[in-house]
């Protein structure tokens, strides 16, 4: 798929990503303004693929098989576009929206077209002392393993959430721009190996 | 209590339906009775198959299309197979249109 790098399958650039690890990109989420009022039973009755429930939820939520994703379609012609793997394939699932819509008869236009968000993960592949980072870093950490297993960290910059867990699994979240997300994980990327849990599980708090 | 009138269009909905119209037209039943049997009809189906029928079926295939609207859902399956206990087949194109029994009792 495009935009995606398989582990294994090209040399990482290592000046990019001096980790040599690069985050996947799990999900875009983008907005667009169609541009004209909606009508959404007509749009829910005509539409493949729609559900409209007004009394759950005010919008359409509509989905196409490619790019593989949600969109949700509101009365005042904003919609949302959520699940792609690249910020294209957004950009192109939402065009294929909005001509679903032109087909159904409104003046569907494609403005402000944004990525809001931007979720990666990787791996680290090796196990974290989440305590030890959560004590030295406090000021970003938040850690409450009786409430969720992960460690929230919130970089201020870039200004990126990361989700650490003690497998060495990482999320990252509040990206508008792919680099944010890589920039993230490199800065973050020296301190894992900070708390790098040893092997004889001595160190485990 | 309403009851939905989606058993209307099934083959024993459609032949006792032709049978009133029949009756109605020479004469022997009158439209009000007609639509009273109808009506009957709507509630034995939907009794019927909530207290009489006790074999189950599974339905599997490629959902190729999905509606929700009015509280109705509407499916489109593609290569769909039908199983009970003791056969099975395959049917190319279903439409399954399912509403929410529920929502008459409220």
């Amino acid at each position: 798929m495009e935009g995606q790098v398989l582990e294994g399958s090209q040399p990482v650039d290592l000046s990019k990503h001096p980790s040599g690890i690069i985050p996947t990109l799990q999900n875009i989420v983008s907005t667009v303004n169609l541009d004209c009022k909606l009508d959404l039973k007509a749009i829910a009755l005509q539409a493949r693929n729609a559900e409209y429930n007004p009394k759950r939820f005010a919008a359409v939520i509509m989905r196409i098989r490619d790019p593989k994703t949600t969109a949700l379609i509101f009365a005042s012609g904003k919609m949302v576009c959520t699940g792609a793997k690249s910020e294209q394939q957004s950009k192109l699932a939402a065009r294929k929206y909005a001509r679903i819509i032109q087909k159904l008869g409104f003046p569907a236009k494609f403005k402000d077209f944004k990525i809001q968000n931007i979720v990666g993960s990787c791996d680290v592949k090796f196990p974290i002392r989440l305590e030890g980072l959560a004590y030295s870093h406090g000021a970003f950490s938040s850690y409450e393993p009786e409430l969720f297993p992960g460690l929230i960290y919130r970089m201020k910059q870039p200004k990126i959430v990361l989700l650490i867990f003690v497998s060495g699994k990482i999320v990252l979240t509040g990206a508008k721009v792919r680099d944010e997300t890589y920039a993230a994980f490199e800065n973050i990327y020296p301190v894992l190996t900070e708390f790098r849990k040893s092997n004889n599980g001595e160190r485990c708090t | 209590m309403a009851t939905f009138e989606l058993y209307r269009r099934s083959t024993i909905g459609m032949c006792l339906t032709e049978t009133l119209d029949e009756m109605v037209s020479n004469g022997t039943l009158s439209p009000e009775i007609a639509i009273q049997v109808l009506v009957q009809f709507d509630k034995s189906m939907t009794e019927a198959l909530e207290n009489q029928v006790k074999s189950k079926v599974s339905v599997k295939g490629h959902l190729h299309t999905y509606r929700f609207c009015d509280n109705v859902w509407t499916f489109i399956l593609q290569d769909a197979v039908f199983k009970n206990e003791e056969c099975q087949e395959t049917v190319g194109r279903v439409k399954i249109v399912a509403c929410d029994s529920k929502l008459l009792t409220q």
